[in-house]
């Protein structure tokens, strides 16, 4: 076993024990410090392919900010004990969770064994990922990228983002009924 | 690796985060499940950007991360409106339309 296979089967049992920790914590806030496990863990990953820059503000935007604004909501809102205490009244949905959760998975990895995946992946690449990186560099191949095939796209996530930010702001106003 | 590793490690997380917004009660942590779906996602768009050898891949993930953090913006502003008025999180309480 090469040290690369290695590393990515701590990697995926890294992965997949926080995500299991996400959802399997009581409280809240162990919840999210597993989630930002999880998302170092995928950075990780982005690493192992190459993505240096994905990787990159996968930890600074991802694992950094946005989880930030989660660990200010989760402590304003978790009360003293941490999670929500009293009876459960769908107690089933347990049941039907998991069950469906198997069906997903199973139906999910089927379809990824019976595919034809492997077989297109050799005979792709039109874009020339590599050869853009070889030529400009990691970071470099990503900006000729976005500025020059992805402007329009680049344009309207700003558009979205300034809308996001509006709807933040009002819905979170306080409204005073007079 | 092939790239068969890298998908069915995606897709074990996506199941995991869609098993987390089925079972859970908690609208945070429902909220982090969503993001697990949605980083599972992403991983497998980075492995086809790798094993096809195109961009393109790449482009995807930092929209879906754009798109992902302006979610969590919106979603959490709702949560802290609905427990402004409500005064609990529970999902399984919040069954009126009208609060």
């Amino acid at each position: 076993m090469t040290l690369q296979v290695i590393a990515f089967f701590v990697l995926a049992t890294v992965a997949v024990a926080s995500a299991l920790g996400v959802i399997s914590f009581r409280n809240p806030i162990y919840s999210m410090l597993s989630l930002i496990l999880n998302l170092v863990s995928l950075a990780f990953f982005f690493l192992m392919l190459e993505a240096i820059f994905i990787a990159t503000i996968q930890i600074l935007i991802y694992a950094g900010a946005v989880m930030v604004l989660f660990l200010f909501v989760v402590t304003m809102l978790t009360p003293e004990g941490g999670g929500i205490s009293g009876p459960d009244r769908l107690r089933w949905q347990w049941g039907a969770g998991v069950g469906l959760g198997i069906i997903l998975a199973g139906g999910l990895i089927i379809a990824l064994l019976n595919g034809s995946l492997a077989a297109d992946a050799k005979t792709a690449g039109l874009n020339g990922l590599s050869q853009a990186v070889a030529h400009f560099g990691n970071t470099e191949a990503f900006g000729q990228a976005l500025f020059h095939g992805f402007t329009f796209p680049f344009e309207v996530t700003g558009v979205l983002l300034v809308i996001a930010v509006l709807g933040a702001v009002v819905m979170s106003r306080r409204f005073v009924r007079e | 690796m092939p790239v068969t590793g890298y998908l069915i490690v995606s897709a074990l997380l996506f199941t995991i985060g869609a098993m987390g917004v089925l079972v859970r009660r908690n609208p945070l942590v429902m909220f982090m499940s969503i993001e697990l779906m949605l980083n599972a996602v992403n991983l497998s768009f980075m492995a086809f950007a790798h094993f096809l050898n195109s961009v393109d891949g790449w482009m995807f993930v930092f929209l879906v991360l754009v798109v992902a953090a302006a979610e969590v913006v919106v979603g959490l502003a709702i949560i802290v409106s609905i427990f402004r008025t409500r005064h609990e999180i529970d999902v399984d309480e919040l069954n009126m339309l009208k609060g």
